[in-house]
């Protein structure tokens, strides 16, 4: 079911202040898509307003064709798995599938055989009788999205489901949660702090910043192709290498100057330059995106290695020039010393240019 | 660090000096209400003899302190329910919900908690009359509300904060309107702190004296207000005074022992957050 | 970004235009369905006679009579002319300074101790909290028994060990100090129970790396448990000040104020006041100054609470 909000507006209550800014959002149906940020950015306070537990103070919230905005949370078909809440305690596991459908006033043999469905498809089938002081987290978690499938819900919301579990069971619930959607088809939201897993698990990804909508995209537009600086310097770890620069003409070409060495900026964005130049800017490259060469090569800046982490398979290296202190990332077979002079070459194609005062992103967009 | 054993024989020494100055006049005065008239106050106190009942008949038929126990037990039963269905509702909103001048609220519900009950004794007593309340079990249990519906809040709360909001929300998003959300998931869980809550203000009421004293009329007079017309007599019937006394205990006394761990935890929590 | 939203149907009437307002008013104001009851029925039995009491201040009224002449500040006056005033006032301070500090040290005392111990914890804490369950009356009339000159166990005690037999409650000298005494046997459980519960909720972190450094049981008390704890001992502190405060029942039937008015707290002379000697609207007025009183003290140690609260 497709989920649409439109011009979304909440407040925080008894202050005033604004949580959730003018939101405007479409969902396609059976699309899983993630609402990523910082706290405090007001992803959970939009899905708990698409879910019905927070009245909206502007705007409309539409499933399907049906405007919900003023329908009580019972009412909307949907389901929603929370952060710190998984089982109802004073019910055993089998209780707490069923506990939905009782509202829905089935029968009981219906009861029994959605439950024991939905229990099979998480995977607890074992521990139906069981209490909740006789499960782990992670199987109340899987509880907890068996009693929110059990109601065939239009829309699945998920509330930072995993953030309580331990590292690993996190990367394998993901995987199930993955595969859950693939299997129902269903339309999900799922809210995240956490980039991997929303660059795991989202067909789309909606980056949120106080309360404002920063970019919705795909999880490669959102790493490749940031709109703006905290879309940039949010997602990836390590972050972007950014510095404050001037875009100057150098014969044909449009360049950077790194204490006298001139870096090319690509023609892709000449036209958002407005050909007037010098330009104050900001530019970016992630580590990913910066090589060692030799000193031979022209296209290079000579610096420092300073310091040297390793990623396991790839190490992180922190390389000094001038006042500027790069993060590269290079295979850990790469030889590497401490102290050694290097040379670093920029891809230019992954080079990023925003307006240094707004931040926006200069990549010419159609 | 385990304590050595020279600190935990001195703690249960202390311990021991300790129970022994509780349950010694507790125990004694019991043992009193059991003895006949003759060796009441008998110098020194004897303490063999054969036990009887005699007290116990005479205090509740003779002296009609029957009519007392039926008021104490209506009047405490009867405020802490109305309080009970007046405060947890109260408290409840008080710990989930944050708008204007929550905070402000709470602070002010609490602190009636502190009223000197003689501010409270006078308009009561002059409102009774003026209001027909005299010698009326409703009006003593609007008395009793005065501090019971604070105490009903002040723990309360306390037991709904420790209760994840996110628990009666899943509710509201699996179908349920949030009255059957709370009915449903929030009631059971938070039932113990309601029976420690229940059974604390039950102590306070059935224990009340001040404005059973003040307020209690032929009809109402409760069970403490009863046994202080005991003293200042010249012959004070002890032997009677302690049969009250034990009627007056027992109750409560069972109660804590059934419900111990409940009231222990709804105190703290009260106390604590 | 293009939203495929239709505009309102053209049911859209005034009626569900109201729908709209009464769910927004209805949401926004839920936490007034739920607290509305206990507030009506607290402005009823609390904030009316209240209110009620201090009007009555201002007017002279008794039981023999009618009329309610309306008198200014004379009730006020007089109450503070009243030497008897003063020395209630004086006693019920004395009294909560002694009471509070006696139970306060005993039960965190025996809260502490309780730490040191692992066999029997759960029985001996039910025999210690078993005072705070039984009626004050019933505590003071055990007591008067204990302390009988005659056939009291007191008396047997101390004639056990070589004392002569005293009149405990009737000399000046003696019955304040078991009044407070009692008084402290009673409520002590109150410090026990608060504190025992912040004890055993505190973190145990501290406590470990404060060991590994070295520290004494005597530093860890002080630096760790101490500051840990400032808001649960508030609280205990502000339960028993308030309570000892407006403290009646024990010594109303210990001594009744006696002997010559030493024992004579507030509560007492307000109820002497107004009932034996029917002065209704002075014993208002010696109970509104108490309860002007009784709430900058509460207001002063809540305050400090919150700060402390907010602090951590």
């Amino acid at each position: 079911m497709k989920v649409v909000l439109q011009d979304l507006v909440k407040k925080y209550p008894a202050s005033d202040s604004i949580a959730v800014n003018h939101v405007d959002l479409t969902i396609a149906d059976s699309e899983l898509i993630v609402f990523l940020g910082p706290s405090g950015c007001g992803k959970t306070t939009t899905m708990r307003m698409i879910a019905g537990l927070e009245t909206p103070d502007g705007g409309k919230i539409f499933i399907g064709e049906r405007d919900v905005t003023y329908v009580a949370p019972k009412d909307r078909r949907v389901a929603m798995v929370f952060q710190n809440f998984s089982m109802y305690p004073s019910m055993t596991v089998y209780e707490n599938i069923a506990f939905p459908l009782q509202a829905l006033k089935r029968s009981k043999a219906e009861i029994d055989q959605l439950v024991r469905e939905a229990a099979e498809l998480v995977g607890v089938s074992a521990l139906l009788k069981r209490g909740v002081r006789q499960v782990s987290g992670g199987e109340a978690q899987r509880v907890s999205l068996a009693r929110a499938m059990v109601r065939r819900p239009e829309v699945f919301l998920m509330d930072e489901p995993l953030s309580s579990l331990d590292a690993k069971l996190r990367v394998q619930m993901r995987t199930e949660i993955k595969r859950l959607h693939q299997e129902t088809r269903s339309t999900m939201v799922f809210v995240t702090h956490d980039q991997e897993e929303a660059m795991t698990l989202g067909d789309r990804i909606v980056v949120m910043s106080q309360g404002k909508v920063q970019q919705v995209g795909t999880p490669h537009e959102v790493f490749f192709d940031p709109y703006n600086l905290f879309v940039a310097t949010f997602v990836g770890t390590p972050g972007m290498n950014l510095f404050d620069g001037v875009i100057q003409q150098s014969g044909d070409t449009l360049c950077v100057d790194l204490q006298g060495y001139m870096q090319p900026i690509p023609e892709r964005f000449r036209a958002t330059l407005n050909a007037k130049t010098p330009t104050p800017v900001k530019w970016g490259i992630r580590p990913e995106g910066i090589r060692f060469v030799d000193a031979t090569d022209p296209n290079s800046l000579a610096g420092q290695i300073e310091i040297i982490e390793s990623l396991g398979s790839r190490q992180l290296v922190f390389v000094r020039s001038g006042d500027k202190l790069f993060s590269v990332i290079v295979d850990s077979l790469h030889p590497v010393r401490q102290g050694e002079n290097c040379h670093l070459h920029f891809d230019e194609t992954r080079i990023h240019l925003f307006e240094a005062q707004n931040g926006r992103s200069l990549t010419q967009r159609g | 660090m385990q304590p050595s054993l020279g600190q935990r024989l001195i703690a249960y020494t202390i311990f021991f000096i300790l129970g022994v100055l509780v349950l010694v006049p507790l125990a004694a005065g019991v043992i009193t209400a059991f003895k006949p008239r003759i060796i009441w106050v008998s110098s020194p106190p004897t303490w063999i003899f054969s036990p009887t009942l005699e007290n116990f008949e005479f205090v509740l038929i003779q002296r009609n302190n029957l009519l007392h126990l039926r008021n104490s037990l209506i009047i405490a039963s009867g405020s802490v329910t109305i309080a009970l269905i007046l405060g947890v509702p109260a408290a409840y909103a008080l710990a989930r919900f944050r708008f204007r001048g929550s905070k402000g609220l709470l602070q002010w519900l609490i602190s009636l908690r502190m009223i000197p009950p003689i501010v409270v004794a006078l308009p009561f007593y002059i409102l009774f009359q003026t209001f027909d309340l005299r010698n009326t079990h409703i009006g003593m249990m609007m008395a009793y509300l005065t501090f019971l519906i604070p105490l009903v809040i002040w723990m309360m709360r306390g037991y709904f904060a420790e209760i994840p909001s996110a628990m009666e929300e899943c509710a509201m998003v699996e179908g349920y309107s949030r009255l059957g959300a709370l009915r449903k998931v929030v009631l059971p869980v938070v039932l113990p702190g309601i029976i420690a809550t229940a059974l604390l203000n039950f102590m306070f009421a059935w224990n009340e004296y001040f404005l059973a004293l003040i307020l209690g009329g032929r009809d109402t007079s409760t069970l403490p207000a009863a046994a202080a017309t005991y003293v200042g007599r010249a012959q004070v019937e002890w032997g009677n005074l302690f049969a009250i006394n034990l009627i007056i205990m027992t109750p409560v006394i069972i109660l804590t022992l059934i419900l111990r761990r409940q009231l222990v935890k709804g105190l703290s929590l009260g106390a604590v957050d | 970004m293009a939203l495929p939203i239709k505009t309102q149907p053209p049911s859209a009437t005034r009626q569900s235009q109201f729908r709209i307002w009464f769910y927004h008013w209805s949401q926004k104001n839920i936490h007034w369905f739920f607290i509305a009851p206990a507030l009506i029925a607290i402005l009823v039995v609390a904030i009316y006679p209240i209110v009620y009491s201090t009007g009555l201040s201002f007017f002279r009224v008794s039981f023999d009579s009618r009329e309610r002449p309306f008198v200014l500040f004379e009730n006020f006056i007089w109450i503070l002319n009243d030497k008897d005033y003063w020395g209630a006032l004086g006693n019920t301070l004395l009294y909560v300074a002694v009471t509070v500090s006696g139970s306060f040290v005993v039960g965190f005392g025996l809260a502490l101790l309780l730490r040191r111990i692992s066999v029997g914890r759960n029985w001996i804490r039910l025999v210690l909290i078993l005072p705070l369950t039984i009626a004050p009356i019933v505590v003071g009339l055990t007591w008067n028994w204990m302390f009988d000159p005659l056939f009291g166990l007191v008396n047997w005690f101390f004639i056990g060990i070589g004392v002569q037999p005293q009149t405990w409650l009737a000399q000046t000298g003696t019955a304040r100090i078991v009044v407070m005494l009692v008084d402290i046997w009673q409520w002590y459980p109150l410090v026990f129970l608060i504190m025992d519960a912040g004890l055993s909720s505190l973190p145990k972190a501290p406590y470990e790396s404060a060991r590994l450094e070295g520290a004494s049981d005597w530093m860890i008390f002080t630096r760790i448990t101490l500051p840990l704890l400032r808001a649960v001992i508030l609280v205990a502190l502000l339960l028993r000040t308030v309570d000892a405060f407006r403290t009646f029942d024990l010594v109303r039937v210990m001594t009744d104020g006696g002997p010559a008015q030493t024992t004579e707290t507030l509560s007492l002379y307000l109820y002497r006041t107004a009932f034996n000697f029917n002065k209704l609207s002075r014993a208002g007025a010696g109970a509104t100054i108490m309860l002007i009183v009784i709430s900058i003290i509460s207001n002063f140690m809540f305050r400090f609470l919150y700060r402390e609260q907010e602090g951590r």
